[in-house]
């Protein structure tokens, strides 16, 4: 092997360092006009009246749209509850409500401020519970008539969004044989995924077909909710992507996508659409604020004899892809550890904020830092140490969660322990905690360690290349599988290719994607590239293979059996003069029986499991699991309360590193986006509004907050997958709150439930603790 | 916008000289993105925040977002697109890709700005002033270490 498993250099690397790669953002084409969207002001009112003529007459304007110009019914991904414009009601703040072309933005932004519109505000419904509670105020009055993808019942109800559960009617007689019942309540903020390049669409309308050039994860996603959204055949629609900078989830469903197609068929022109900063962070599909409630039933010897875990989380105004999310909880609980029975609900409440969605990890962070804190809690009442409980309770091979589905590799967990282990030996600091305590008089440093696991899945939606051997020997893949950063398509399908074939990956070009060109790929999303997409460019590229030595048998008059490819060349094995170049075999093929071309496809395999067993999922099972083992140790100043990262470890399974240097970025990009969530990031949400409204009160990661990571990458070659690769880039962000809440708590002597840990939290867990010991 | 309204400028753009006539409160960011075609500077935040937008003038990092072009009369600008030739890539560029240091790659044109000052100032940065000098410019893909190590690498390359 020469290819995989180097660290070999993304193909749009130098385009990137040069400043020559174009991004979205950074398109223009002949005739252009530029398209602005006039958003609600207020987080909930009715629209009494709204006047465009002004707007129309404005300078340099080439239309007005609003909801009553356009069909403009409602659509989704999961919920079709979503219109393109806001007509009778405003659901939440930055909702769009009209929009201008104008040969400028400059000009269409002039306009925006002369359209007139007369609300009648009403207060906003700002949280799941309030949301959830008796009485409570409809956030969509005609919520009875959406449609939901595939006809699926998510127990929606009022603003329930999606409720899904499972219960195996136990529980409760569980609870009844408890020695100890220990519960806990979890709360966790949004998260802005924060990427730099704002949403933009440029579409044209031209011969009957929609052309939008995107920067987006999920091309193929763009085309389907175009068509759903314009009610046109998808055939009637092509999406052309670039590059992206940055999604992390937030570029996953349509932005401005709609808006520019449909002004383009009105004006004839084509519409460049770029949204501003303050409307990117007011309209971004967030990570959801959630509450987590768990309850465990135990016997003093610390078996878990039952788990009753309840999740609320916010879906703000529209449903996007929640349900998926909200079926997440049925593989993060009672699936590592053995905890006898378990009934798991997850409800998601509409509110008048902005709708949430999909960042990476989706659900994964906070049910993690719900069920680890949990553990830990439940270790500290009995008295037992934090990882010996963990120990003791993990699961072992075949352990079913839910679902019913198996998983197989746990054992995989505890070697990620043992790894660990290996490299920061544990010491709980629960039993020096009264020391610590002493030391805080002489203003030192109090020092605390945590530790989660986590099960993070491989996203298992198809994905389609096409391999094509030039006449001069080089490759190109065709696919629109994406890279939004992580270099998956840049570096790892290159490489998968170039290993199979026998080349060096600098022969292996890859295609921007093209919906018109490339097969059908479900875009960044879940790690899957290298996995799904990986495998498809696999099997493509050995058939390639086949072809190449079925043509240099002929032409060599040997048998296949006794070729062999190096280096581009095709031989003889055991005669030296006997060879030809793969320019040579491809040009022979082009010019006989036709061009060398594969085309190959690949979507996981649903893992067995019982549908019976949970109600209303969008996500049934939990394909090709890895696992995840995060250590951290903290130093927290009992004065100020900052916090600091003094150690961070991790063990992540990978399947196969196939560009490792590529996976180590992915895992501390990932760790970095968890620190941010856990300590510093701030998006609070006051009457339905966002507070922070800029990078400035945001609270980044910056190079100087970021600790060192030690990673150890596990191989366990999964054989489904492209040289035994599985998902990686995704998961390093899932157990990061668990495990720097553990460390903290722990360093503190008192417990850390939500998230973010800012120095004023960790005052306050300071102060109430003094109270709570002198009263 | 009328011409009496507009003022001239001179400055350089990559060593080459430019006479330009903008528009009162034009970005320099705007100038060199919609008048100039170096669009491989970016449009981040448009608040002076996330340091996508980087250029040098007079070779100082600054926000050319909130800079006014009016204010770069008679002076040195510098941007991504006049860091290397068209055969070899600055040592910087070469140290971010043999680091794995590129992801997404928009904050990469603003932050290998702030890194050459930093090392056109300093050859021999310890991490700490690395990290210090990367304070005004936002990266969400990486995490950074893999951009610090490849600073190091240069640093450590042109150490006499």
């Amino acid at each position: 092997m020469t290819a995989v498993g180097a660290n070999v250099q993304r193909s749009d690397g130098e385009a990137k360092v040069r400043g020559e790669a174009v991004f979205g953002v950074d398109l223009a084409v002949a005739r252009m006009l530029h398209a602005r969207l006039f958003r609600a002001p207020v987080a909930a009112g009715l629209i009494r009246r709204i006047d465009t003529s002004a707007a129309r007459a404005s300078d340099g304007v080439h239309d007005v749209v609003s909801g009553a110009d356009i069909q403009n019914q409602r659509a989704g991904v999961a919920v079709f509850d979503t219109p393109l414009f806001a007509t009778d009601y405003i659901a939440y703040e930055g909702e769009p409500i009209a929009a201008v072309v104008a040969d400028t933005p400059e000009l269409a932004e002039a306009a925006l401020r002369r359209i007139e519109i007369e609300i009648d505000e009403v207060a906003p419904i700002a949280t799941p519970e309030q949301a959830l509670s008796p009485g409570a105020r409809l956030v969509h009055p005609s919520w009875a008539e959406f449609g939901t993808v595939g006809g699926i019942d998510f127990g929606a109800h009022g603003n329930m969004v999606a409720e899904i559960f499972s219960d195996p009617g136990d529980v409760e007689a569980a609870f009844e044989q408890a020695d100890l019942v220990v519960e806990g309540t979890y709360s966790t903020p949004r998260q802005y995924q924060a990427y730099l390049e704002p949403k933009m669409a440029l579409a044209t309308y031209e011969g009957g077909r929609y052309t939008v050039q995107v920067s987006h994860q999920y091309p193929f996603r763009v085309r389907d909710r175009l068509a759903q959204v314009l009610d046109v055949p998808k055939s009637a629609i092509r999406i052309v992507g670039h590059h992206i900078g940055g999604g992390f989830g937030a570029k996953l469903d349509l932005g401005l996508e709609a808006y520019a197609a449909v002004l383009a068929r009105r004006t004839g022109r084509p519409i460049k659409m770029v949204n501003l900063p303050d409307e990117e962070r007011l309209t971004a599909p967030c990570r959801e604020n959630a509450v987590v409630k768990i309850r465990s039933a135990l016997r003093n010897d610390g078996t878990i004899l039952a788990q009753d875990v309840d999740v609320v989380f916010d879906s703000g105004a529209y449903a996007n892809n929640g349900p998926a999310g909200a079926s997440i909880p049925m593989f993060m609980y009672a699936s590592i550890y053995r905890v006898g029975t378990a009934r798991i609900r997850s409800r998601m409440a509409y509110t008048n904020t902005a709708p949430t969605g999909a960042f990476r990890g989706v659900s994964g962070p906070y049910l993690v830092f719900a069920a680890e804190r949990h553990m830990d809690q439940i270790a500290n009442e009995l008295g037992r140490d934090r990882r010996e409980y963990r120990l003791a309770t993990l699961a072992s091979d075949g352990h079913k969660m839910r679902n019913g589905q198996a998983l197989e590799e746990l054992s995989i967990l505890h070697k990620a322990f043992e790894l660990v282990e290996a490299r920061a030996p544990w010491s709980d600091q629960g039993a020096d905690q009264e020391a610590d305590q002493d030391t805080d008089q002489n203003g030192e440093k109090l020092r605390g360690i945590g530790i989660a696991a986590a099960v993070w899945l491989t996203n298992p939606q198809p994905g389609q290349a096409t391999v094509k051997l030039n006449e001069d020997g080089g490759i190109i893949i065709v696919t629109a599988a994406t890279d939004s950063g992580s270099g998956a398509v840049t570096t790892g399908l290159r490489q998968i290719a170039a290993e199979c074939l026998g080349l060096s990956a600098d022969h292996v070009a890859v295609t921007m994607p093209d919906t018109d060109v490339a097969g059908f790929d479900a875009g960044s999303q879940g790690s899957r590239t290298t996995h799904v997409a990986g495998r498809a460019v696999f099997d493509a590229t050995s058939e390639v293979r086949r072809r190449v030595l079925e043509t240099a048998a002929g032409m060599l008059e040997a048998a296949k059996e006794d070729l062999l490819i190096e280096d581009g060349i095709v031989r003889v094995a055991g005669v030296p003069d006997m060879s030809l170049s793969l320019g040579q075999v491809a040009m022979a093929a082009t010019f006989s029986k036709g061009p060398i071309v594969a085309t190959a496809s690949y979507t996981t395999p649903p893992p067995p499991h019982d549908p019976e067993l949970t109600k209303g999922m969008l996500f049934n099972t939990w394909p090709t699991p890895t696992y995840h083992v995060h250590l951290a140790e903290v130093e927290v100043d009992p004065v100020t309360g900052k916090v600091t990262v003094a150690r961070y470890v991790i063990a992540q399974e990978v399947g196969r590193a196939i560009n490792p240097d590529a996976v180590m970025g992915q895992v501390v990009g990932g760790v970095a986006q968890g620190l941010g969530y856990t300590l510093w990031e701030r998006m609070e949400i006051e009457d339905g509004r966002y507070v922070q409204r800029n990078f400035e009160t945001h609270g980044l990661p910056l190079a100087c907050d970021m600790p060192k990571i030690e990673t150890i990458l596990m191989e366990h070659p999964e054989p489904a997958g492209p040289y035994g690769a599985k998902g990686a880039a995704e998961p390093s962000i899932v157990p990061v709150a668990a495990v720097i809440a553990n460390a903290v708590s722990d360093a503190i002597g008192a417990p850390i439930d939500s998230i973010p840990i800012t120095p004023e939290a960790v005052l306050d867990a300071l102060q109430s603790l003094e109270h709570g010991v002198s009263g | 916008m009328t011409a009496d309204q507009t003022i001239t400028i001179q400055c350089t753009v990559n060593g080459e000289a430019h006479a330009l006539a903008v528009a009162p409160g034009e970005t320099l960011l705007q100038t060199l993105r919609n008048r100039l075609w170096l669009t491989g500077t970016k449009e981040g935040c448009l608040e002076g925040e996330c340091g996508a937008c980087t250029v040098l003038v007079d070779d100082v990092p600054v926000d050319a977002c909130i800079m006014a072009t009016g204010a770069v009369d008679g002076r040195d600008i510098r941007t991504v697109e006049g860091l290397s030739d068209k055969e070899r890539l600055s040592p910087l560029q070469q140290a971010l890709l043999d680091h794995a240091a590129v992801q997404c790659g928009f904050c990469t044109p603003g932050l290998l700005m702030t890194l050459t000052a930093l090392l056109e100032q300093q050859p021999s940065p310890s991490p700490a002033e690395v990290e210090a000098a990367l304070a005004g410019n936002l990266c969400r893909c990486t995490g950074y270490r893999q951009i610090i190590d490849a600073v190091m690498a240069v640093a450590e390359e042109q150490r006499p």
